[in-house]
């Protein structure tokens, strides 16, 4: 729990900054966005601390198609909606969930040893260097909307629920 | 006797242009198009100067500048390209060429500046043969392609350039501004440029260091600020890692302007320097994670010795005037030649505080007005001039020093905590903590 808080901590604190330094931000909303994020973090709503979201929905200083279109351009990655995927259980691939909210990211896919990413933080470095230690493995990177990986994570997590269930039933 | 300039350009067609106008303005030119010949030309021949385009086949003009450098390090050298980026003209700069031109060219600004600089070098010339040195004189001032006044850092090399320029865009964060700096970085001076950026309202600037860092002391600064007519104050915490925790809870009331503060009638803003990056004070507990958001806000890492060699130079200078005045001695030593070019062909392994150090001892040695590179090599330990006995002596020294760093993190970095630990004078852990080897 302490590992996911000081992730949650640096990603987005790397995330402000990066947005700011590629000019999609000002620097006074980073410092409105944080004082919240860090409402939240100390109000004890992890799941919910997000710069990201924060930025996009409650400040609405953040143009998330902007920040897309330039994650793409600049970075070269392909952009996903999750809500196309067949999405599995990540317990295969023994992937926490709580980390996938964290970071709001996702593996989707592991095709012939290399894992299919779509993350929201990509411009994070702190994110993307958790997610290539714990995985270990060659990754393909994706970019998605904060609403996509949302409704993933929340398809994602039914699925957890029913294998629990019927790991009960059973 | 015309002065005599070497042309590198690939492009047929442009170098008969720049040949014909150097000749014009009666330059003894030699036109080349391969570099790899143009090296051994310009290694048997002698030139005032050399006119070079960027992009070429075999090797471009800022790798044919590196290796015409080491051969004959004071021949200006001018780059002309059809196209360069601002970083990599900003590269260029710092590697030592003394103009770059865009084409289509400005003839005119182009024959002027070839003058200038074919001046200059001669003039330096005459300095070293004379052998007056160029030192100081030749240790020449700060960079003044930069918009902005800028003092802390020369900016001769591109990291400085891009520090002053960062520095420059964060000059009004509202809230805070984290500088991280090596240990010995001249925090002060970096902080006087942000004030000096700011014409646009009266800000005053309060340097807070542990000793005087306390609630009434900082509220009696900042009303003596506001009384002065300010309309802004900002407070900077100098030496931060070392302040107590009262005092680190009281700079987080003071960064959100909170708690004692609340009151404050006027904007406050607030500077956090610090050594170490933000993640390894956060990691070793010398900050909680409301401070970690809130200094990495706007974070902005000062160059290391390092990164900018060919600010080096220069600072050293500055740094010996200033320690003279400091230690009142009269002698202030000038910077050979010889020091000046291993201060930039030797990137140094230490930081600040090692130069610092290094350049005291050499300040209160006093033994000349002048400093070869040889005192220097032996000021900063990279010549050894140690017996078996002195070579022992600082392998346990080592060992001591490495352990009470070992406890300083254990204890979050409070030296008291670890003098308490060791059953030694705060003083002397703190004497320890400092040493570099």
């Amino acid at each position: 729990m302490q590992q996911q808080r000081a992730l949650i901590l640096r990603g987005n604190r790397f995330l402000g900054s990066s947005l700011v330094d590629k000019g999609l931000l000002s620097m006074t909303d980073l410092e409105l966005a944080n004082e919240k994020f860090m409402g939240s973090i100390q109000g004890g709503e992890i799941r919910h601390a997000s710069i990201l979201t924060t930025l996009i929905y409650d400040l609405k200083v953040l143009d998330e198609n902007k920040m897309i279109e330039y994650i793409v351009e600049e970075y070269e990655l392909g952009l996903i909606d999750l809500s196309f995927i067949q999405l599995q259980s990540l317990r295969a691939i023994n992937v926490d969930i709580d980390l996938c909210w964290a970071t709001s990211t996702v593996p989707f896919d592991y095709v012939d040893g290399i894992y299919l990413v779509a993350t929201c933080y990509y411009m994070s470095a702190p994110v993307i260097k958790h997610w290539k230690e714990s995985l270990g493995g060659e990754i393909i990177w994706y970019t998605t909307s904060c609403t996509s990986m949302t409704r993933a994570l929340e398809k994602i997590a039914e699925t957890h629920q029913t294998e629990d269930e019927a790991e009960d039933e059973d | 006797m015309a002065y005599s300039v070497l042309i590198l350009d690939d492009d047929t067609d442009f170098n008969s242009l720049l040949t014909d106008i150097f000749e014009q303005a009666d330059y003894a030119v030699t036109p080349l198009e391969d570099p790899l010949e143009a090296v051994d030309v310009f290694r048997e021949n002698h030139f005032d100067l050399v006119v070079v385009d960027h992009r070429m086949p075999r090797m471009t003009g800022a790798e044919f500048m590196k290796v015409i450098k080491k051969i004959k390090p004071e021949v200006p050298v001018i780059m002309v390209s059809g196209y360069l980026e601002n970083d990599t003209i900003r590269e260029l700069i710092s590697e030592g060429v003394r103009g770059v031109f865009l084409k289509p060219l400005n003839i005119f600004s182009l024959l002027e500046r070839i003058a200038e600089l074919i001046e200059e070098a001669k003039k330096y010339q005459r300095g070293n043969d004379g052998n007056t040195d160029a030192s100081a004189s030749s240790v020449e001032a700060n960079n003044s392609n930069l918009r902005f006044k800028f003092e802390s850092f020369p900016c001769k090399a591109a990291a400085s350039i891009r520090f002053a320029e960062r520095l420059y865009e964060l000059r009004n964060f509202k809230s805070t501004l984290s500088v991280v700096g090596e240990p010995g970085a001249n925090f002060r001076a970096i902080c006087d440029d942000i004030r000096g950026f700011d014409d646009s309202h009266v800000d005053s600037f309060i340097y807070l260091t542990p000793d005087i860092f306390d609630e009434a002391n900082t509220i009696a600064l900042i009303l003596k600020a506001q009384k002065s007519g300010a309309d802004t104050v900002t407070c900077v915490l100098l030496e931060f890692a070392k302040m107590s925790n009262m005092q680190r809870a009281l700079a987080a009331e003071l960064a959100k302007v909170e708690g004692v503060f609340d009151n404050c009638e006027m904007a406050l803003r607030t500077i956090f320097c610090v050594n170490g990056d933000l993640d390894t004070l956060f990691d070793s507990g010398v900050i909680d994670e409301s401070l970690y958001i809130l200094m990495g806000t706007a974070e902005v890492h000062a160059p290391s010795l390092n990164e900018c060699s060919h600010d080096v130079p220069v600072i050293a200078q500055q740094l010996l005037v200033s320690i003279a005045a400091a230690k009142s001695v009269e002698v202030v030593p000038q910077l050979e030649r010889c020091a000046i070019e291993f201060l930039l062909r030797h990137p140094l392994s230490g930081d600040y505080q090692q130069l610092v150090a290094a350049l005291t001892s050499i300040v209160l040695a006093g033994r000349s007005d002048r400093l070869t590179a040889q005192t220097l090599k032996v000021a900063l330990g990279e010549v050894s001039t140690s017996t078996p006995r002195e070579g022992a002596l600082a392998y346990l020294n080592d060992q001591r020093v490495d352990y009470t760093r070992a406890a300083l993190k254990l204890f979050s970095g409070n030296s008291a905590n670890v003098a308490r630990f060791f059953g030694a004078d705060v003083a002397k852990v703190e004497g320890v903590l400092k040493y570099k080897r």
